[in-house]
C-alpha cells in the first residue's frame, strides 16, 4: 500500500470497516510512514474531539420542551379570547387505575426506575411518526367553558381531539359547548350557547387552549418529555404489571411531579400544570402501545380524578367532515379589537377601576359601554345575567406567577337579591392595551 | 437520503410548525454541545438551547438561506449565551451531571469554532457527521440511515474530516487538528 491508497483508506481503517488484508496493509504501511502516521494522528484527535461532544450531548432533548412552547406562544398570539389562559403544559398528575387486577410486584428500585423508563421509551417508538390519532378523554369541567378549564367539583364533560398529522396537517377538538377546528388553511372557534364564532386566517398548530391536549396527542413526545422531566427533577416512575379481564398483560408506570408554584398562590392546583400531581400511563404490554392515561388532582380531601384518556385510536381513518366545520347562517362573528379615540383613557385605568366600570355598566344596562371590557358577543343570555347588577364590594387586585392576569375580588348583587363574591381576571389587550375580561364571572 | 433543511424549513413557514421537530432533532445535541462549552453548565445549556430554538421557529421567515439553518441556528445560539451571560441569569453551578474531560479541555472548548466548523459543511457531510458522532452511531449504521453504501460513508465523512480541519486551522481554534501536539 502506497502513501495515496493508505490515505484514501485512513477513515475506513479507523472505523474498522476494512477487511482484514487491507486493514493489514495498511497498519504495515503506517508503521513504516511518519507522513501517514502524522496525519493518522491528526484524524484520530479530531474524531475524538467529536466523540467527546457528541457524549456530552447524548442524554440532551428538548424536543418536547420547544415545540410545547411553540405550541403556547402560537396559542396565545392566535387568541383574541383571553378567558383565563391555561396554563395546561401537561404537568399534572395522575392516580390509580381501577377495573383491573394487579397482580404483579410495584417496582421502587433503580431497577424498577429504568425498567419503567423502558415501559415509557417502547411506548414512544410504538407511537413514532402517527398520520392520525384520535383521543377520547373526559374532563372535569365545564362544558362551555375553554379547554383548558378544570374544576375537581364539576361532573365529567366528554373531549374529544382528531388529528390528521399528514400535510397539511388538520386538527379539531370538540366538547359540548364549544369546538376548535384547524383545517389546514386557518382556525376556527365555535362557541355554541352564545352562537359566536372566532376565525384565525392561519393554520394554527393549537390555538384557543387546545395546547395541552395536542401535547397529549403527541404521544411520542409527551412520554419522552415525562421521562426527562422525571430524571432532571429526581421524580420517581413506578412501575406496576396488571392483567385485564380478558388476561392481557399491562404496563402501568406512575409518575409524582411538584408544580413549583408557591404555596398561597391564587392559581396553585387550578390548572394542571399548578398543580402537586401524579399520573399514570397504561401501555399495552405486548404491543408497548399507550392506551390509556387517568390524571388525579392533590385535594386536601384527598385524590380527584380530573381528567381521563380512555381510548386512544393510532392511524384510524378520519371522515374529512370533521375538519369541515358547518357554521349557522347567523353566526356572531368575534372581531379583533380596534383602536378606538378613549384607548389613553382606558389604558391609564387601574384593573380595579375597569371592573367597576364594567359592572356598574351592566348595572345601567349600557351595553355599548360593557362591550369596551367584554370581548364576547353580548347576547340576551349575558343580558339577563348582568343587567341591573350592583357592586357592593370590590378589593385589591392582586396577582398570580402562573398568569399575567390581574384578580379584581368582587362581592355583586344580581336584580333577584342573589350576593356573588369571586375574583374577576382582567388582562390589558387589543392595540389600546384597554383592560378585558379574561374570566372569572 | 433523509430530507434536506430546506424542504423542514420551507413546510415551517407554509404552516406546518410541527414539522420543526425534525429540526429539533437533527440538531438539538450539536446546539447543546456548543452552548454548554460556552455556558459550562448543563442545565443553562439546556435552557439556552430551548430558547435559541423557540426564536429560531418564530424568526423563520427572515431565514434568507433555508440551507443554512444549522449555520443560523448556532449565530441564534451565539447571542442567546451572550444574553445569558450579560444578565448573569445564575451562578455558574457545578453539576454532577455535567462532565468536563479536564480543566484545560473545558477552558478550551469555550473557544474553539468545531461545531461552527461542521455547521459551514455541506449538508451532506453534515448529516454523515452529527449521525455518527451525536447520535454515535457506527458507520454501518449511519449507512443504513441513510440509504447508502458503507463506503460511501466512510468517503464522505474523509470529506468531512477534511473540510473541518481547513475550517479549524483558518479560524482561532486553539485545538489545531492538523499538526502534532508538542510533547514535553
Amino acid at each position: 500500500m502506497n502513501c495515496l491508497e493508505c490515505q484514501e483508506n485512513l477513515v475506513a481503517y479507523l472505523e474498522c470497516v476494512l477487511d482484514k488484508s487491507e486493514a493489514l496493509a495498511c497498519r504495515e504501511h503506517l508503521d513504516a510512514c511518519s507522513s501517514c502516521r502524522r496525519e493518522c494522528d491528526a484524524l484520530t484527535r479530531l474524531q475524538q474531539r467529536l466523540a467527546t461532544r457528541g457524549q456530552v450531548a447524548a442524554r440532551v432533548s428538548v424536543v418536547g420542551r420547544v415545540m410545547g412552547r411553540i405550541r403556547d406562544t402560537q396559542s396565545e398570539r392566535s387568541s383574541s379570547i383571553h378567558m383565563i389562559k391555561t396554563l395546561l403544559r401537561w404537568g399534572l398528575g395522575a392516580g390509580a387505575i381501577a377495573g383491573v387486577a394487579l397482580v404483579a410486584v410495584v417496582l421502587f428500585s433503580a431497577k424498577g426506575q429504568a425498567l419503567a423508563s423502558e415501559v415509557m421509551a417502547k411506548g414512544a417508538l410504538a407511537a413514532k411518526r402517527l398520520t392520525s390519532v384520535h383521543l377520547q378523554c373526559r374532563v372535569r369541567t365545564a362544558p362551555g367553558e375553554n379547554f383548558a378549564h378544570i374544576d375537581p367539583s364539576m361532573d365529567f364533560v366528554k373531549v374529544d381531539l382528531w388529528k390528521d398529522c399528514r400535510r397539511p396537517s388538520k386538527w379539531r377538538v370538540d366538547k359540548p359547548g364549544r369546538v376548535a377546528v384547524m383545517d389546514g388553511q386557518s382556525t376556527t372557534l365555535y362557541l355554541r350557547a352564545a352562537n359566536a364564532a372566532l376565525k384565525v386566517p392561519q393554520p394554527s398548530a393549537a390555538a384557543f387552549d387546545t395546547g395541552w391536549l395536542h401535547e397529549l396527542a403527541d404521544i411520542e413526545q409527551t412520554l419522552g418529555a415525562e421521562m426527562r422531566l422525571a430524571q432532571s427533577k429526581g421524580s420517581s416512575l413506578e412501575l406496576s404489571r396488571e392483567t385485564d379481564a380478558s388476561g392481557a398483560a399491562k404496563a402501568v408506570v406512575t409518575l409524582e411531579t411538584q408544580s413549583g408554584l408557591p404555596d398561597g398562590d391564587y392559581l396553585k392546583n387550578a390548572f394542571f400544570n399548578t398543580a402537586d400531581t401524579r399520573r399514570v400511563y397504561r401501555f399495552d404490554e405486548p404491543s408497548g402501545q399507550l392506551e390509556a392515561l387517568q390524571v388525579f388532582l392533590h385535594t386536601p380531601s384527598g385524590d380527584v380524578l380530573v381528567m381521563e384518556v380512555d381510548r386512544i385510536e393510532y392511524n384510524p381513518t378520519l371522515d374529512p367532515g370533521l375538519f369541515d366545520l358547518a357554521l349557522p347562517q347567523n353566526v356572531n362573528w368575534i372581531e379583533e379589537p380596534k383602536p378606538a379615540p378613549d384607548d389613553p383613557q382606558a389604558a391609564a385605568m387601574t384593573a380595579e377601576q375597569a371592573a367597576r366600570a364594567f359592572f356598574e355598566a351592566c348595572g345601567r344596562e349600557d351595553w355599548t359601554e360593557v362591550s369596551k371590557y367584554w370581548p364576547l358577543p353580548i347576547d340576551d343570555r349575558f343580558k339577563a345575567f348582568l343587567s341591573g347588577v350592583k357592586v357592593l364590594q370590590l378589593g385589591d387586585s392582586f396577582t398570580s406567577t402562573a398568569n399575567d392576569a390581574r384578580f379584581v375580588p368582587y362581592e355583586i348583587q344580581f336584580k333577584d337579591g342573589n350576593v356573588k363574591k369571586f375574583n374577576l381576571a382582567l388582562k390589558r389587550n387589543g392595540p389600546g392595551k384597554r383592560w378585558t375580561i379574561d374570566g372569572g364571572l | 437520503m433523509e430530507e434536506m433543511d430546506q424542504e423542514y424549513v420551507e413546510r415551517c413557514r407554509n404552516g406546518e410548525p410541527d414539522d420543526f421537530r425534525f429540526l429539533v432533532e437533527r440538531y438539538q445535541k450539536p446546539l447543546f454541545a456548543y452552548l454548554a462549552g460556552r455556558l459550562r453548565d448543563r442545565a443553562l445549556a439546556e435552557e439556552a438551547a430551548q430558547e435559541s430554538f423557540v426564536r429560531a421557529f418564530f424568526a423563520l421567515r427572515r431565514l434568507d438561506k433555508p440551507g443554512a439553518f444549522h449555520a443560523w441556528l448556532l449565530g441564534i445560539g451565539r447571542r442567546v449565551v451572550h444574553e445569558f451571560q450579560r444578565r448573569a441569569v445564575r451562578q455558574v453551578t457545578v453539576d454532577c451531571s455535567w462532565e468536563p474531560v479536564d480543566q484545560k479541555t473545558e477552558r478550551d472548548w469555550e473557544n474553539d469554532h468545531l461545531e461552527e466548523a461542521i455547521a459551514a459543511l455541506p449538508e451532506s457531510c453534515q448529516q454523515v457527521i452529527l449521525l455518527r458522532f451525536y447520535e454515535q452511531l457506527s458507520c454501518q449504521e449511519v449507512a443504513d440511515r441513510l440509504n447508502l453504501p458503507l463506503g460511501t460513508v466512510t468517503k464522505t465523512l474523509s470529506r468531512a474530516y477534511a473540510q473541518l480541519r481547513h475550517h479549524l486551522q483558518s479560524s482561532t481554534d486553539p485545538n489545531p487538528v492538523g499538526q502534532p501536539e508538542v510533547k514535553p
